[in-house]
């Protein structure tokens, strides 16, 4: 049983690395902004493990594309270091954020983190000689000059990164901390778990991959700037997706990821303003009716049927 | 109680600082004290119905500004079809706004009452969304404004001018204070509403009725958002993100005062308002005014947790 | 083997004290009872110690250490191990996992030993099929996953808060016998009970608590005939 999956798992990834071999290019940028979510929606579940929830994504992926760009343009690093680079500056913001704030969890952490997007923006509006104010900084050229194919693997390099920072989360001792802490902290405390200690880590390397994330999308497209980098996008559809795929699990995000990544493409033609309700509209409902998501409910009726 | 040992409680001392400043900012910087007091009173205002639900029903709803947002609109479009002025609107809106609590009460947030924080902030979360891009969808995201003559009325004391309008937010503030307090203190609906908030299981067994005091209280407290929308409407423009700063602002003031403590969000506002007008008043800095009450509300909650350690 | 001392532990919630210079002390190896009234303080006593609550004055001192400011993690990993009197199984863990809990990261162990460790406490306790939800389990097998789940830390004082709490006759008498199979390897315990007969049989020396202080000392016999002690309350014999 567990060779099958295994196979399974080697198949779609042939698969997926294949893909630029018999798709064309709209398909594939198709696929590298649904990636970028899964990413991020995975990264978000993750912190959402351990009983968090951060409303700082975008904050963090626009902090990771800043760094990641004015690294390459100023100090000329290289394209994919600039990348990691950017991962290591959201992570570094995530440890000075969180050993300031995560002592007092729950809404206050939620809180600080819902206004960390605008901050940012602040801050680089204010900088504009070192960021390029208001209207942001192009890259003279995207990287890889461009070429889709490249693009496409380094974005599902990302992906993949994550969904294996993911199982990782599940599989080692970490998920146990996450779910004492999560259930109970008294209990975990008792168990000899540090939580604040935790909690820091996993905000950390959480914000390190959506700031790795945001410094990929930056040099895919171009260029950053206050409005675009830290765009509500970016905190709302990986929330809705991991919601809506079903939270506490690695493959939730991702099935979540691709199906409101397909509808988001659908939806940006059809209605431009405010398509972002719809992502509102499932958050709201997800929460009310099916909080276990799809994945969840359909674990929850398997393993009904499989008692009786 | 003599005179010194009176100095010596904190208290007092923080009253005496604080008029010392106030006084060496009325000399130095009088824009600044006027405007910043006249600011604080706006958030105050925004702020005390949070601190209502918050304290009371016992969720945070981080659609609140939100629903000042819908205020405004609410009373633009009054204004657009019928020409009711904005300050008259304030009545309908009350109304209007009340029932909005109660629809938005009944079919959405009872039902995460129960469930944990996680869920009631993703839900309002999710709330604030929709709402948002409703607006979005409905009126565009091009700010848009009324022009009224006596917003921009002024007068002037000596050498320096200042707006007078904006004493209507001062004004708001004193009314809403007072009004809340009178309410929560004297009226029997008010004191059960706190015996709810201090204990529902306990209120539910001497008869209060739990649920109906929540819909009160979440209606109330919407009805006063809405209200301050269609104030905030005359002097500011409009766009459907107007809103969200407030959210985090009110919810910055709370945690500095403490769940619970109405008059302190009042003198908190203070502090965050003369201080955001002090920052503005510095060429070049402006730009910063916005980050002080990200500054202050780590600074409250890094304070908090140390004294939390050391109990 | 372990001996734990508190001098003068004082804990105020508000205005009321829960605990009030309270000096007591475990000596080594000794089954300890600790007894008193309903909000005599027991809970907070344990609370206290096992470093839930920081000491308002007063100190707590381990094996000679100074473990009064310690968090509560710290002072699970110096080998302080406690039961809570309610029982909240975690969710989302089998019971077996929620044992690892305590082996994990009480200790250090890796996944492999610390499930190796955890399937031990289980055999040890008397637990079936612990692979399974823990949305299905007896009052009694909670109770031993409670215990197990405190084992796993490895702790060398183990403080037991009302474990027979809910049980029949039997299963007390069950219970009973656990506990002293956990005193013979080597382990310190302080046991909270409201049930004297469980008192009587298992203690060696008994402390009594009302009001946060302090109001009696020693063997059970002495105690349970000390007039202070049957003025504040003797419970119900089992």
């Amino acid at each position: 049983m567990r060779n099958l999956r295994y196979l399974l798992y080697i198949a779609v990834l042939i698969i997926l690395l294949t893909l630029p071999l018999y798709t064309g290019v709209y398909l594939l940028n198709v696929m590298d902004i649904i990636l970028i979510y899964i990413a991020l929606a995975l990264s978000w579940d993750m912190l959402l493990r351990s009983g968090q929830i951060s409303f700082g994504i975008a904050g963090l992926f626009g902090v990771g594309g800043y760094a990641a760009v004015l690294l390459h343009l100023n100090f000329g690093i290289n394209p994919l270091i600039s990348i990691l680079m950017g991962g290591v500056a959201a992570g570094a913001l995530a440890w000075l954020v969180g050993m300031a704030v995560l002592q007092l969890r729950g809404m206050y952490f939620a809180i600080v983190t819902l206004a960390l997007a605008e901050i940012f923006r602040v801050i680089i509006r204010n900088f504009p000689d070192l960021t390029g104010g208001p209207e942001g900084t192009i890259l003279p050229s995207a990287i890889f000059a461009g070429n889709s194919t490249k693009t496409y693997w380094l974005v599902l390099t990302v992906a993949v990164v994550s969904i294996i920072a993911s199982e990782i989360f599940r599989r080692t001792r970490i998920h146990f901390a996450l779910t004492s802490i999560r259930n109970d902290e008294i209990v975990a405390r008792s168990s000899g778990i540090d939580v604040f200690k935790y909690l820091v880590f996993i905000f950390v390397i959480t914000s390190a991959i959506q700031g790795m994330t945001g410094g990929a999308y930056a040099h895919i497209y171009g260029f950053v700037s206050p409005e675009g980098s830290f765009s509500v996008d970016f905190t709302l559809l990986p929330i809705a997706m991991a919601l809506l795929g079903g939270m506490h699990s690695t493959w939730g995000p991702v099935v979540g990821g691709i199906l409101l990544g397909v509808v988001s493409e659908f939806l940006k033609l059809q209605i431009p303003y405010g398509h972002l309700l719809v992502y509102g509209l499932i958050i709201v409902i997800t929460i009310l009716f099916f909080p276990q998501g799809i994945l969840g409910t359909l674990g929850q009726r398997l393993k009904k049927t499989g008692n009786e | 109680m003599n005179l010194l040992s009176k100095l010596k409680q904190s208290s007092y001392q923080i009253t005496i600082i604080s008029f010392v400043l106030a006084i060496i900012l009325a000399i130095w910087k009088p824009h600044v004290l006027i405007e910043g007091i006249q600011r604080a009173c706006l958030y105050a205002v925004i702020a005390l119905p949070m601190a209502l639900i918050l304290g009371i029903v016992g969720i945070i709803n981080l659609a609140h500004g939100d629903f000042m947002m819908l205020g405004a609109y609410f009373a633009y479009f009054l204004n657009v079809y019928t020409g009711m002025d904005p300050l008259v609107a304030i009545f309908p809106a009350l109304l209007a706004f009340f029932l909005i609590g109660i629809a938005s009460y009944r079919a959405i947030i009872k039902y995460v009452l129960g469930a944990p924080e996680l869920n009631q902030l993703l839900l309002t979360f999710g709330l604030a969304m929709i709402m948002e891009q409703l607006a979005n969808l409905l009126w565009t995201s091009r700010p848009i404004k009324l022009p009224l003559n006596y917003v921009s009325s002024s007068a002037t004391i000596g050498s320096f001018t200042f707006g007078t309008f904006e004493f209507v937010y001062i004004g708001a503030a004193i009314i809403v204070l007072s009004g809340l307090l009178l309410f929560l203190k004297r009226t029997s609906t008010g004191q059960a509403a706190l015996a709810v908030g201090q204990n529902p299981r306990g209120a539910k067994l001497v008869g209060i009725h739990v649920d109906r005091t929540y819909l009160l209280i979440f209606s109330l407290s919407i009805a006063l958002v809405g209200a301050i929308g269609a104030i905030f409407m005359t002097r500011h423009s409009i766009f459907p993100l107007v809103g969200a700063p407030f959210t985090m602002k009110s919810f910055c003031l709370i945690a500095m005062a403490g769940i619970g403590n109405l008059v302190g969000i009042l003198w908190c506002s203070l502090i965050l308002g003369l201080a955001e007008n002090f920052v503005l008043s510095f060429r070049g800095y402006a730009g910063w005014a916005d980050i002080l009450f990200f500054a202050l509300i780590v600074l409250v909650i890094m304070v908090r947790s140390h004294q939390r350690q050391v109990k | 083997m372990a001996g734990l001392k508190t001098e003068n532990l004082t804990r105020y919630f508000g205005g009321l004290a829960a605990l009030n210079r309270v000096n007591m002390e475990f000596r080594e190896n000794e089954i300890l009872g600790i007894i008193g009234p309903n909000g005599a303080g027991k809970t907070t006593f344990i609370n206290v110690i096992a470093g839930i609550y920081l000491p308002t004055e007063g100190k707590i001192f381990f094996n000679g250490q100074d473990i009064s400011e310690l968090p509560a993690h710290k002072r699970c990993r110096l080998g302080i191990g406690r039961t809570f009197q309610l029982v909240r199984p975690l969710q989302g863990l089998s019971l077996l996992e929620n044992v690892m809990v305590g082996s994990l990261f009480g200790k250090g162990f890796s996944q492999r030993e610390a499930r190796k460790k955890a399937e031990e406490l289980c055999e040890f306790l008397g637990l079936r099929d612990i692979t399974r939800d823990i949305t299905r389990m007896t009052a009694l097998e909670i109770k031993k996953m409670e215990i197990a789940h405190a084992l796993a830390t490895q702790p060398k004082l183990l403080f037991l808060d009302e474990v027979m709490a809910g049980l029949n006759s039997d299963e007390t008498m069950e219970m009973i016998d656990l506990v002293k199979r956990i005193h013979s390897r080597g382990i310190g315990i302080g046991i909270v009970e409201h049930v004297m007969r469980v008192i009587r049989e298992l203690t060696d020396r008994v402390v009594v608590l009302d009001w946060g202080e302090v109001i009696a000392e020693g063997p059970y016999g002495e105690v349970s005939n000390d007039p202070r002690v049957i003025t504040a309350y003797l419970g119900e014999e089992a």
